[in-house]
């Protein structure tokens, strides 16, 4: 481990140490006409913790991507901003008898985050614990969907919550990483064989029907979600990862597209089994049918979008909350696309977009780069998951497609999505870190 | 390999990355207008709250409603009663209605009438100042319009056949709007009075009304035939005058001629026929039109379709009125020859606002050519003292164009029939009470005719009159009118009457009366 200079990272960061003490002061004023320093030791906090974790970066030799962790901390801090300019009672936690808001909380998973990414940056090295292991690693997941139907904690009619004491998390998102870490082992193993076509029904080739059970594998695991927990999103976002990684290892559409049908035939299935389902489609196709009951949070939220406009209503002076409530009970989750879109308007909701790109394809150069096929696709599967969920939850704002309640990825308030959406930087950052050693050990420069 | 399927899956995240930008943009920019005229928006309801809301005037610049900010809560106050429906009201508690909500957004600068406006105001972070609306009403025809119809349940609405500007548009019962349009706190008692006083005062009966109109439809059905061909005015029924008495059986049902009183049957071609009111004789017509022609010529003068005062995007809406029960798409097909044989004369499914049957007298006196009606004339700049007037800075003017619906020469055929339906010698037994030199003018025809819309047993007929004015040959009609008296009785001792007295009004008051 020796200590390197990340001197590109640290330039791209440095704006923030700027940019997020304004953001905290322009909001704060716009809503109080006073400066209140109480919370510009957050903005401080966020800051500290962003430069800390590239100084620990440098510290232990990491030579990954350097534009991985800004494009994270500039998303982070449009999330930082917006959760510490809402009501900060909406999604208070109580540690150990002390009452913290929702900004503080959220910023106290940024530390745990941050830490986890650089320790799984530092200590990833060798692939055999995730390569060789990729049935534990699949049996580990699914053991861990059984708990949480089994013990899971019912919220908005979807099994999602797992209770260790007061604390809560998402075995969603770990399950996300597993999934991920499967998908690649397996299509590493076995892209050869995929890529062939033995078979053809008219004129779709399919391969050899044992190589298709992992598919249909997943597929049914995946409708299990749906089924179990009754999350859509999630349910979507796995689909998503698993089509886009065949994609990938196979480069064959056909794939994607029977996956897709398969999605349709299973969706239309749910909206007819299931009312929450039937609630969420009818939404989506029209929102304005019932404004004032179901359709609630979808038309506020377009009415967000709305008083957006081009530039914005400003930060800090949109119009979240009637007579102190929120118009959006989801708007610090689900729907902080909206507020962000309300205050910056559609310049700022298009550079919170570009910031996801940059990170999404930062994280595909990463997979071109790497040395081998897992790490390729462990990268591709990985970005993926980021890319996809911010898509799918972007789209769901925009009512592009049915709203499902999933995060922004370093965005929305949650601890479980942002600690996974680091876990996924530093694995990318691993990765990246190896085929940089590697190319340099080959003399073709870092 | 992998780094090719990377390369062609990038391409895909960019399409999608675009599909959302797109959507974000429809809404934040194409499409926020839309939004922002939404009455539940936060934003609209929180303008409501604080804008200095424009002022509303009447045609002369006399103020109908000013707002004053109180306390940061913005107070409307409404000056006269008569307007209540046409204008609406913009409450914080109850939403907004008539041309309070259709012009919301410039009345309190949430939008400028200027698409490069609301461009310039959002990149200078500036609201939009509040404008003022003028009305094509005058209040003095208005105000006459609500004395006549006073201690009635029903609607008179007046239009200018030339242009469509609205003269008069009164609905009875009607309430004061004041009580709940100022302080929230304050607004339930009021609204609570409205609503629980007899009469339904909050309908607007001119625009949401839907009423048998019983013989005034019959001037929809000689239009039809006239322009068709389908009759002449000379056209008669050799079985009429017989079946004046017998009545006339179509499928096994028989149709019957209303009380004729002194009047003795014969064969009659169209003017007297309209004279008459001869039941008999429109089913005649009606049976030979057919019922897609009939439906054809209804939907051509409006029928079958929501209406608008303004315009689609901008404008009051009105009820569809309907000749043969409704239907998703429209009117709905006759049932039978019996139910378009009572349609042709006003009976049956047949269901219609006061605006559209004067949008029907308005195209006869508009030599064929239907006007598209509209209210608001124009929108100026704020004046800062509303008591003082409107300010002369005219920043949008309205005004609605017009589309032929029947020929000049069936037009005019049917005007002078309308014309003896008044001042004929058997009319003027039936609608001789809206004849205007009854009410001081002469020299001055009018054409008109009355409906007495039956309701069933137990029941008092609607009392109807449509009609226009000044109609004597040469003369281009400056009001054309709608009349209905809920439970008034026959057309000729309730309704006619009143249209007669406001038309001549009109005429006095625009100086055409000499």
């Amino acid at each position: 481990m020796q200590a390197v200079s990340r001197p590109v990272e640290l330039r791209m960061l440095l704006p923030l140490v700027v940019l997020v003490p304004l953001g905290f002061a322009v909001t704060n004023i716009a809503r109080t006409d006073v400066l209140d320093p109480g919370p510009m030791g957050l903005a401080i906090g966020y800051v500290a913790l962003v430069i800390g974790a590239h100084l620990a970066l440098r510290l232990v030799g990491n030579r990954g991507d350097q534009l991985l962790l800004p494009a994270a901390a500039a998303i982070g801090a449009v999330g930082i901003v917006m959760l510490n300019r809402l009501p900060q009672s909406l999604f208070g936690t109580d540690v150990f008898g002390v009452e913290l808001g929702m900004a503080t909380t959220q910023l106290l998973w940024f530390a745990v985050g941050l830490t986890a990414m650089v320790a799984v940056a530092t200590l990833y090295r060798d692939d055999g614990i995730l390569r060789h292991y990729k049935y534990s690693w699949a049996l580990a997941g699914a053991l861990l969907l059984v708990i949480t139907f089994l013990f899971g904690r019912e919220v908005n009619g979807a099994r999602l919550w797992i209770y260790i004491g007061p604390v809560g998390f998402q075995p969603g998102e770990a399950i996300k990483i597993v999934l991920v870490v499967f998908i690649a082992a397996y299509l590493a193993e076995k892209r050869a064989l995929l890529s062939e076509a033995s078979a053809r029904i008219g004129p779709i080739r399919i391969p050899p029907l044992p190589y298709l059970l992992p598919m249909v594998a997943i597929f049914v695991i995946v409708m299990l979600i749906v089924v179990v927990s009754r999350d859509l999103g999630t349910a979507l976002l796995f689909l998503g990862i698993f089509l886009t990684m065949l994609f990938v290892a196979t480069g064959r559409r056909s794939y994607v597209l029977l996956g897709l049908l398969l999605f349709v035939v299973g969706s239309f299935v749910a909206y007819n089994l299931f009312g929450h389902v039937r609630v969420r489609v009818d939404n989506w196709i029209d929102p304005f049918a019932d404004p004032s009951g179901t359709g609630y949070q979808t038309v506020q939220a377009l009415y967000a979008f709305g008083r957006g406009g081009l530039f914005g209503e400003g930060l800090g002076q949109g119009l979240p909350s009637i007579s102190g409530r929120l118009p959006i009970p989801a708007l610090p989750t689900d729907f902080i696309f909206a507020a962000v879109a309300e205050e910056l308007g559609l310049i700022g909701a298009f550079a919170l977009l570009a910031l996801a790109m940059v990170l999404v394809f930062r994280g595909l150069r990463t997979a071109m780069l790497a040395r081998d096929d897992f790490s390729a696709m462990l990268a591709v599967g990985l970005t993926v998951s980021l890319g996809l969920q911010t898509l799918i939850i972007a789209a769901g704002n925009v009512k592009l497609v049915p709203l499902t309640g999933i995060t922004f990825p370093f965005v929305s308030y949650g601890g479980s999505s942002l600690l996974a959406s680091f876990v996924v930087v530093g694995l990318l950052l691993a990765i990246s870190h190896r085929s940089a050693v590697d190319a340099a050990v080959e003399g073709r420069g870092p | 390999m992998i780094a090719t399927n990377v390369r062609r899956l990038s391409v895909y995240l960019v399409l999608s990355f675009a599909a959302v930008s797109g959507a974000l943009a429809w809404w934040q920019v194409l499409d926020a207008h839309t939004l922002a005229a939404r009455q539940d928006n936060p934003q609209v309801i929180a303008a409501r709250r604080s804008a200095p809301r424009g002022s509303i005037f009447d045609a002369r610049g006399q103020l109908l409603a000013s707002s004053v900010v109180v306390d940061g809560i913005s107070r409307r106050t409404y000056v006269d009663t008569a307007f209540t429906h046409v204008i609406g009201y913009a409450s914080l508690r109850f939403g907004a209605t008539g041309v309070e909500r259709a012009w919301d957004d410039l009345l309190t600068g949430r939008s400028d009438p200027n698409p490069l406006g609301d461009v310039l105001n959002d990149i200078l972070d500036r609201a939009a100042p509040s404008r003022d609306v003028t009305l094509t009403i005058d209040r003095r025809l208005q105000d006459f319009a609500a004395a006549q119809l006073a201690g009635n349940v029903g609607a008179v609405v007046a239009i200018d056949p030339r242009t469509g500007a609205i003269l008069a548009t009164v609905s009875s019962p009607t309430y004061d709007a004041t009580g709940f349009s100022g302080d929230p706190a304050s607004a339930q008692g009021p609204w609570d009075a409205v609503l629980g006083a007899a009469g339904n005062p909050f309908l607007d009966r001119v625009r949401l009304g839907h009423y048998t109109p019983g013989s005034t439809l019959k001037v929809l059905t000689a239009a039809a035939a006239l322009d068709s061909g389908t009759i002449t005015p000379e056209t008669t029924y050799p079985d009429q005058p017989q079946q004046e008495v017998d009545g006339f059986v179509v499928s096994g049902f028989t149709i019957r001629e209303h009380d004729l009183g002194s009047v003795t049957p014969a064969l009659w071609p169209l003017s007297p026929a309209l004279q008459v009111s001869s039941n008999i004789f429109f089913a005649h017509v009606g049976l030979e039109l057919g019922p897609e022609r009939f439906l054809e010529y209804a939907r051509r003068f409006g029928f079958c379709s929501g209406l608008r005062i303004g315009s689609d995007e901008r404008g009051l809406p009105v009820d569809p009125s309907y000749v043969s029960g409704r239907a998703d798409a429209g009117c709905a097909p006759f049932l039978d020859a019996v139910e378009l044989a009572n349609a042709a004369f006003g009976q049956a499914r047949v269901a219609v606002t006061p605006l559209q049957m004067a949008l029907l007298a308005a195209a006869v006196a508009n030599d064929g050519v239907v006007p598209e009606p509209y209210v608001v004339r124009d929108l100026r700049s704020h004046a800062a003292d509303a008591a003082a007037g409107p300010t002369s800075l005219v920043l949008e003017t309205y005004g609605g164009g017009g589309r032929r619906v029947i020929s000049g020469q069936a037009a005019s055929q049917l005007r002078a029939a309308m014309v003896d339906a008044v001042h004929g010698p058997i009319g003027r037994l039936y609608a001789g009470a809206a004849d205007i030199a009854r009410f001081g003018l002469s020299g001055i025809s009018t054409a008109g005719k009355t409906g007495t819309a039956e309701r069933g047993p137990g029941l008092a007929p609607h009392s109807w009159f449509i009609g226009f004015a000044p109609a004597q040959v040469g003369a281009a009609p400056s009001i054309a009118i709608a009349v209905i008296i809920e439970g008034g009785g026959t057309g000729s001792g309730r309704a006619a009457p009143i249209g007669g007295a406001v038309m001549a009004e009109w005429l006095r008051l625009s100086g055409e009366g000499g």
